[in-house]
């Protein structure tokens, strides 16, 4: 499995570039927003539940399909090659592959997941 | 010039004799401009003629003197003593088999640098009479900053990737072989693409920027192993598009 | 010889604890990042499933972890965005690549103009149905 790891690792670095990016941008939004201020009502004039046809409406663009893609797709691979470094830096490098082929393989099924999420909007 | 006397805890490592480093305490008379190195070097000729250090050059220049002063990976000739209170601990870097007291082995990252092969490639050799190969001082700008790397190896010593997998090639090599893709003269950046992204390779750095925090001559190792990723990334990407090309 | 001891500081000095932290903040995008997936999931498939998505929003635990979350990894981002530009190569064709503060600074600012956007589409107030 290291063998593998070791020859996509291009790939990986990659999707795991774009999604630190992506996920650094959208993610502490997204929980504050939509996990708390919402949720409790602290925003004033703010609808919660918020409307299904007010983010559909964006997110059916064939720019908004693209976004909501990547802002689901990529963060998953940022934080599954972090967790898999964490199980490093904590001398589990004896299960690197394990835990990499774990990881990515989590975040490829959420990729693919997320892409047949977006083609049926 | 004022005297006052500090403790230099030191550790003391005798293969003959210890099963493992030790510490040893010395009461040194310093002076108020003195570097850690000078406490050393007065111990080894006025106190303990038995201790091993290294050190060479006393100008932050060879990178002999590297060692870890309370905890931190400094070089010596140039950490002043007034930086710390009036106890001192000076141990051999961290991340090194220790040969002798302060001494550490240098072995295994020569063979990692080695590896790397950082000298200039040509993909044909020039004769003499071709003249000298010609370098704007833009060309210059785009890797100067990697080429200053003195070789002191407080960069591994911090570095947690290098405590965890000994097969990291490590800061300070990769930033060098990263010096080296980014010169305009050379032509062997092909060459040394396969050890660079394989084990131990640039992505086997998870950017902890030690390297760079305790770099003394502001390398930024750990910016030059991020920028040989990109470069990786791009690289590997475009090899599809001329397969692909070559293929059709 | 003795065999090689780890970084004194290692785990506990401050710049290893806020690389540590940063690695711990960032793996948390994995289950973010499924949570999202379950987010589009909900809006794909209409609107009562939307609804019930956003009724687990209101449990008091997920409440209490999304601000942890929500704090962590925007100090994440700032580290990031902090650490991006070195990574960048020194010069893409004829252009040198700007001064890091200048960098760091427009990140910073696309950073807190996305968390706008994306919070006030979020509160419905921009992006409506046009």
């Amino acid at each position: 499995m290291r063998g593998l790891l070791l020859r996509l690792e291009p790939l990986i670095w990659g999707l795991f570039g774009g999604g630190m990016f992506v996920g650094a941008l959208l993610l502490p939004a997204w929980c504050l927003v939509a996990g708390v201020l919402l949720p409790l009502g602290l925003l004033p004039a703010a609808e919660f539940p918020i409307l299904w046809e007010h983010l559909y409406y964006q997110l059916s663009q064939p720019l908004g399909r693209a976004v909501a893609w990547s802002a689901v797709a990529l963060p998953l691979w940022a934080g599954a090659h972090q967790a898999r470094h964490l199980v490093t830096d904590f001398g589990g490098l004896r299960w690197d592959g394990l835990v990499g082929g774990l990881c990515y393989a989590a975040a490829a099924l959420g990729s693919l997941l997320a892409a047949f999420a977006v083609l049926a909007l | 010039m004022a005297e006052h006397t500090k403790i230099i805890a030191v550790t003391r490592f005798d293969p003959e004799r210890d099963d493992a480093p030790r510490s040893q305490e010395y009461e040194v008379p310093v002076q108020e401009d003195w570097k850690v190195l000078e406490a050393l070097n007065y111990i080894k000729d006025h106190l303990d003629p038995t201790l091993s250090h290294r050190w060479s050059c006393r100008m932050a220049v060879c990178g002999s003197c590297g060692m870890n002063v309370n905890g931190e990976p400094k070089l010596t000739c140039r950490e002043p003593l007034s930086n710390y209170g009036e106890r001192v601990e000076v141990a051999p870097l961290a991340n090194f088999p220790v040969v002798r007291d302060l001494v550490v082995e240098l072995e295994g990252f020569l063979e990692k640098l080695g590896a790397l092969k950082p000298w200039i490639m040509l993909a044909k050799q020039r004769a003499p009479e071709e003249g000298a190969t010609r370098q704007s001082p833009a060309e210059l700008a785009d890797f100067k900053q990697f080429s200053m790397c003195i070789n002191c190896m407080l960069c591994y010593a911090a570095c947690p990737v290098v405590a965890n997998e000994p097969d990291f090639l490590g800061p300070a090599a990769l930033a060098t072989a990263h010096r080296y893709n980014l010169d305009s003269r050379d032509e062997g950046a092909a060459q040394r693409a396969e050890i660079m992204r394989g084990e131990g390779g640039v992505f086997s750095c998870s950017y902890a920027n030690e390297c760079a925090e305790v770099c003394p001559k502001n390398v930024d190792p750990a910016g030059a192993i991020q920028q040989a990723k990109l470069a990786n990334v791009l690289s590997w990407a475009r090899s599809f598009v001329v397969r692909r090309r070559a293929a059709s | 010889m003795a065999p090689p001891r780890p970084p004194d500081r290692f785990p506990a000095g401050p710049r290893y604890r806020s690389y540590l932290l940063f690695g711990m903040g960032s793996a948390l995008m994995l289950p973010l990042g499924f949570e999202l997936l379950c987010a589009l999931w909900a809006l794909a498939s209409g609107d009562a499933a939307w609804r019930e998505f956003q009724a687990g929003l209101r449990h008091p635990l997920r409440i209490a972890g999304h601000a942890v979350a929500g704090v962590w990894l925007t100090w994440v981002a700032l580290r990031f965005f902090r650490l991006f530009p070195k990574t960048q190569p020194f010069r893409l064709g004829p252009f040198r690549r700007p001064p890091d503060w200048l960098l760091v600074g427009g990140l910073y600012g696309v950073f807190a103009a996305a968390s706008l956007a994306l919070g006030l589409w979020l509160a419905g107030r921009i992006g409506g149905l046009g």
